[in-house]
């Protein structure tokens, strides 16, 4: 293939050589073949961490100064005098296997074939920020101005033509250059990407080369930071509208086959629950709009495959629930249909949460709270199982006490603080067990207990939730984030 | 509130995050295109990196690094990167200000400012005779400026009672170069950190302080770095030897060299007996007082090391010992100058390439002031003292020689004191901020609560300093005027105006010809002068035949050289002379230098039971000085937002504390409140140190108002205080800190 020489097809041109400073120490004379990319080296040996990068990027690329496209992180290790100080710098990682673009519903990121730069679109986002629980480095960033997503592109359009990314042309070290990296060795062995304070590399396989120190002693200092995450109230109502009519059809369901005589409407009430679920699950968006768009992703995304599952989980239970209303006899197969397909989209959902980025997410227990959540929930919809509903509730209050003791106790720093943020909200479990003492005395109260209960634990789902991310500076970043 | 389309997503703003690809920048945010550039010389520390600022219409949108500038070579800190955002900040200064009956500031005329400022302090000077006026300036206005401004205080106002801000800065190197080269004026140049085979960097964390200066230091593949600090800083880790010595042990260590020099025969006793006085006391007081195992005791490191470090100085081609505020905010600040000094007058590292003993300066003009200003000294390095050096000063202005002061007047803290004391009635404060910056500010707030009359003249308000004032004057500052800033290594950089200052601010300049004018001195002061080149034309010629001589320069050829190294006489042509006493003649009158016999002598506020820790204190790369401009750029304050205690883990083991507590520290003088603690290996068990910039947590309320009998400038860097836990609990665990 024919191979693309920037430097040397401008050289004649005065102005370009002018202009650009692409120093080949500092970035590739060639494009990179077929098979290679582009990839970001840093030298922690030469980082003196000076955060020129992180300002640098800031002014390339327009941004708030509470957005960060590259950051700079702090380690510190060994016993005075002998301590040792050192700095991570990091933008995007350009990955094998881009978590960010793998999630996305919306095919907003691009993994540039030619240059490996995973790219992202923000005429494409829809604000749904799914890449910003995906990537274990926190790469991309919201920005709530805009309402849609942007992160690092290694300036590939600066690179392109023979200059450097702004990066790499503030640093006063060299400590950050652009090299080439053959992919299939890469993917052999990418340990180079690893480095006390950084995710492990295996998350995404990361391309980053990090030249560490030869005697390095030091790990982050911002072990401690267990910062509450957002609590996404929509996605809450959300999940546990759903949940909650995938166990109630199921509930209906069993009862029915069961030869109980349920009034003809029993099934509007779930089915109100996840239409008006799934007509409000847009607000979470930064450019609702746009929400159509979602499904577009489905070969890699799970939220492409959620909206999937529960719009015909929706469609098959309005249709049991027609069914039912007009005492038709495929009501059985119809709701059949819809259990099984409300069961599945319920595993979809918790398949969302479950990845590397978010270690209090990425557990079996997320998968089993979302079902407890719906049989919890959903046994409660009708009278008559008060004996399978009490030992849901049994079950669902064991998991969160036995997942609050294991997190703790975890040697995960994420898992840790994940634990003692959740331990801070106890409110989820006192209501899950008044539900359960309530369900001899008044089914309509140990449903609304139960409901209130679910809704407090998917809030503290979301806001223990401790990314992995880069080692931070020890200072907690300042200054206004907009809501 | 959003507008519908946003709320929905039709609107993402991408107008303003569009890029553009740029003629100068190349591909980059829309927002930076520029119309025009304007070349520059940074206005943050005395690196003097050059850069150029990009103006659209009456806004700077863009700083870029200056390609190839020999200083910067390109580059910029973070503060330089965002330079130009300091310049739009909401809180500029715009309009004068007085404050009238009701204790309120209110919008006046310039007419009116001025001529109050002018009859409040003759009304003062004449009841209480003219040295009850104070003034107090700075290390950030242009040379021109301070040149115009000494001139209007000492020979205008007639008070000798004037000072600078520098004085909390470099005074103890300008005080150590005078007694040990008969003059100030660093011998070095930055050359030097990429061609010494040894470097000692003593007291200065240049990673953190002056970053731009790293890239020469790690250009020096061959050299060997030491780095004596009694922190783990950033520095210290660029570092090949770190030498971990103990607060203000910095003499002894020095004095412990010299040791190993005499005794192990690497004195270069030619050189040190031709060109320099004091070799045989300092001989012998080296070898009966500072063995090195006594060096080892005081030091805190081995005599090996100490040793070591000495063999490797003394043996080197060319040696250089730079330094910062370690050295100098110390009661001895001065007397450690000299005994830098020494060690590079016996080995003879001086006046080569890489063999240098090199202050490296604060603030972006300190230089400037020292040179031109007439404060510690007369313009041109001239001496108070000299009958000769009065004369020619006389002469070139054309006035009575009688007019020019023969001694120097109160330095910084004994103009605060005379305050205090009632003895100076007046002052004017300009561009500087001792609210944050002065050391013990419970006796600053006794003085200017004793005031008469206080003039402060800033490009911002308010400040925690302009609060106090009667009478704020809005300044222009760097970006809005044109004029020129010295570096650390005699390097004049040009310095522009990109865009008008704000409202009905003025530049520095144009305000003090306004105070001639209306003292009806103007013709007198400033001849024919109404911009500032004409300032900087009578400053070629008044230093003309001195040491800091500007005479053979231009601005034109300042800025197309990206700076001039001065000396640099009229005539002058090929590349300039980047060093000083490369003949290995001094500025004495005979031409010798001086050795002095200087002893380690503990600091002066020591701890004891009640208060048992030393605090240190000191800068952090995100920030300049009191935070007036930095504090004032999103992405800085993003960075740092707050200041920090740094303690070691076995100290707050013994205290149960842990990171991100809340501590206050407390010492003879004062309290400082609610400061996040950091507990860490990087400062030593019985230290602690704090950065300086944060009026909110100002650590400037426990040091000590302590200053070096020489340099007047003061020990910020060592003082007792206890470590307590906040009364106000907040934010230490792990427990919902959002």
């Amino acid at each position: 293939m024919a191979v693309e020489l920037p430097l040397l097809a401008n050289a004649g041109n005065h102005s370009f050589t002018l202009l650009t400073k692409g120093s080949p120490a500092l970035v590739p004379a060639r494009r990179p073949n077929s098979g290679e990319q582009y990839r970001f080296h840093f030298d922690m040996t030469k980082c003196i961490g000076c955060r020129c990068c992180v300002v640098a990027c800031n002014e390339q690329n327009g941004n708030p100064a509470h957005l960060n496209w590259r950051r700079v992180g702090e380690l510190e290790g060994g016993i005075y005098p002998a301590a040792q100080r050192w700095h991570l710098s990091m933008g995007c990682n350009h990955c094998l296997e881009p978590s960010c673009l793998i999630g996305c519903p919306v095919e907003a990121y691009t993994k540039d074939s030619a240059t490996g730069i995973v790219d992202h679109d923000p005429d494409q986002c829809i604000g749904c920020q799914y890449c910003t629980w995906n990537c274990s480095y926190g790469v991309p960033q919201f920005n709530a101005e805009r309402g849609v997503v942007g992160k690092c592109d290694m300036c590939h359009k600066r690179l392109n033509a023979g200059g450097e990314p702004a990066c790499v042309n503030a640093c006063p070290e060299g400590a950050i250059t652009i090299e080439i990296v053959d992919q299939a060795e890469w993917r052999q062995d990418y340990s180079a990407a690893n480095s006390p304070g950084m995710p492990p590399a295996r998350d995404s396989l990361s391309t980053t080369r990090i030249t560490l120190p030869a005697n390095l002693n030091a790990d982050r200092v911002d072990d401690w930071r267990a910062t509450r995450g957002q609590p996404h109230w929509s996605l809450v109502g959300f999940l546990v509208a759903t949940q909650f009519a995938a166990g109630a059809f199921f509930t209906i369901w069993l009862l029915e086959f069961s030869g109980a005589a349920l009034p003809a409407w029993s099934a509007l009430v779930p089915l109100l629950a996840a239409k008006l679920a799934l007509a409000a699950a847009p607000l979470h968006l930064g450019r609702p709009a746009f929400a159509w768009r979602a499904i577009q992703g489905w070969k890699t995304s799970w939220v492409s495959r959620e909206i999937l599952a529960m719009s015909l989980f929706a469609g098959l239970a309005a249709l049991y629930a027609l069914a039912m209303y007009f005492g038709r006899p495929e009501r059985v197969w119809a709701g059949a249909a819809t259990v099984v397909v409300g069961f599945a989209a319920v595993a979809v959902s918790a398949r969302i949460y479950m990845v590397p980025a978010r270690p209090s997410w990425n557990r079996p227990a997320t998968l089993a709270a979302f079902f407890l959540t719906a049989l919890v929930t959903g046994l409660r919809a009708m009278p008559g199982l008060a004996v399978p509903a009490g030992f849901a509730s049994v079950a669902a209050l064991a998991l969160r006490w036995r997942e609050t003791q294991s997190m703790a106790a975890s040697e995960s720093p994420e898992l840790r603080a994940s634990a003692s943020i959740a331990a801070g909200g106890r409110w989820h479990f006192y209501l899950g067990l008044a539900a359960l003492f309530a369900l001899p005395l008044d089914s309509l109260a140990s449903l609304v207990l139960a409901l209130a209960s679910e809704v407090m634990g998917r809030y503290v789902f979301f806001v223990s939730a401790v990314p992995r991310s880069m080692a931070s500076t020890f200072l907690k970043p300042g200054g206004e984030v907009p809501a | 509130m959003k507008s519908l389309a946003r709320i929905l997503g039709f609107d993402t703003l991408g107008d303003s995050y569009a890029y553009r690809d740029d003629p100068v920048l190349g591909y980059t945010s829309a927002r930076r295109s520029a119309e025009r550039w304007v070349k520059s010389t940074c206005g943050y520390c005395s690196v003097g990196c050059g850069l150029e600022l990009g103006v659209r219409g009456r806004e700077i949108v863009a700083v870029k690094g200056w390609d190839k500038h020999p200083v910067s070579l390109g580059k910029l800190c973070p503060k330089g990167l965002s330079e130009h955002q300091m310049i739009s900040a909401p809180n500029r200064a715009k309009y004068p200000l007085l404050r009238g009956r009701g204790g309120k500031l209110a919008h006046v005329g310039w007419d009116e400012a001025i001529g109050t400022l002018v009859d409040r302090f003759t009304a003062v000077q004449k009841q209480n005779g003219p040295g009850a006026l104070g003034v107090i300036s700075t290390g950030q206005l242009l040379t021109e400026e301070f040149y115009a401004l000494g001139k209007l205080i000492q020979l205008g106002f007639g008070t000798r009672n004037y000072c600078g801000n520098t004085t909390l800065c470099m005074a103890s190197a300008v005080s150590g170069y005078k007694r040990s080269f008969g003059s100030d004026g660093p011998p070095g140049a930055y050359e030097d950190f990429r061609v010494a085979d040894v470097t000692l960097l003593i007291g200065a964390n240049i990673a953190d302080n002056h970053p731009i200066l790293c890239q020469h230091v790690e250009a020096n593949k061959a050299g060997f770095l030491i780095v004596a600090d009694p922190r783990v800083t950033k520095t210290a880790m660029m570092a090949s030897l770190h030498l971990p010595l103990k607060p203000r042990s910095d003499i002894a260590l020095l004095n412990g060299m010299a040791h190993v020099l005499f005794r192990e025969g690497l004195v270069r006793e030619d050189f040190a007996a031709a060109h320099a006085n004091g070799l045989e006391e300092l001989r012998s007081f080296i070898l009966a007082r500072y063995p090195v195992e006594r060096a080892a005791a005081l030091t805190g490191l081995s005599a090996e090391t100490i040793a070591d470090v000495a063999r490797r100085y003394g043996r080197a081609r060319a040696g250089m010992i730079a330094w910062t505020m370690g050295v100098n905010h110390s009661t001895q600040g001065a007397e450690t100058v000299s005994a830098i000094a020494n060690l590079s007058l016996l080995t003879g590292h001086i006046g080569r390439p890489g063999a240098s003993p090199f202050s490296i300066t604060g603030q972006c003009n300190a230089m400037g002031t020292r040179e031109a200003g007439f404060t510690s000294s007369l313009p041109g390095y001239r001496k108070f003292e000299k009958k000769e050096d009065r004369e020619e000063l006389a002469a070139l202005w054309g006035i009575e020689p009688a007019r020019i002061p023969d001694a120097r007047g109160l330095a910084y803290p004994d103009i605060i004191n005379a305050a205090a004391d009632g003895e100076v009635r007046a002052m004017w404060i300009i561009a500087t901020n001792p609210a944050v910056s002065y050391p013990n500010q419970e006796q600053l707030r006794r003085a200017f609560r004793s005031l008469d009359f206080l003039v402060v003249q800033d490009g911002f308000h308010p400040t925690p300093t302009s609060e106090y004032a009667h009478l704020v004057l809005p300044a222009a500052i760097w970006g809005e005027k044109e004029g020129t800033f010295t570096n650390s290594e005699r390097r004049a950089g040009k310095v522009n105006s990109a865009v008008p200052p704000p409202g009905e601010a003025r530049s520095d300049f144009d305000i003090f010809l306004a105070v001639a004018d209306r003292l009806g001195r103007r013709d007198e002061l400033f001849p024919g002068w109404f911009k500032p080149v004409d300032a900087f034309n009578e400053w070629r010629r008044v230093s003309r035949g001195r040491l800091c001589d500007y005479s053979g320069m231009t601005y034109e050829t300042i800025e197309a050289e990206g700076g001039l190294q001065w000396p640099y006489s009229d005539g002058f042509h090929g590349s300039p002379a980047s060093r000083l006493y490369s003949t290995a003649r001094f500025q004495f009158e005979d031409g010798r230098a001086r050795l002095f016999t200087v002893d380690c002598e503990p600091f002066p506020d020591q701890p004891d039971d009640v208060f048992p820790m030393i605090l240190n204190t000191g800068r952090t790369v995100e920030h300049w000085h009191t935070r007036t401009k930095t504090a004032q750029v999103a992405i800085l304050e993003r960075m740092a937002p707050n200041a920090w205690l740094e303690m070691n883990s076995s100290d707050a083991r013994a205290l149960t504390l842990s990171s991100h507590d809340r501590v206050d520290i407390v010492s003879r003088r004062g309290r400082v409140r609610d400061v996040e603690l950091r507990v860490t290996e990087i400062t030593a068990p019985g230290q602690v140190f704090m950065p300086f910039h944060f009026f909110e947590t100002n650590g400037n309320e426990v040091t000590q108002d302590a200053f070096d009998p020489i340099s007047r400038e003061p020990n910020f860097k060592q003082c007792a205080v206890r470590v307590e836990r906040s009364a106000r609990k907040q934010g230490n665990t792990l427990h919902g800190t959002d």
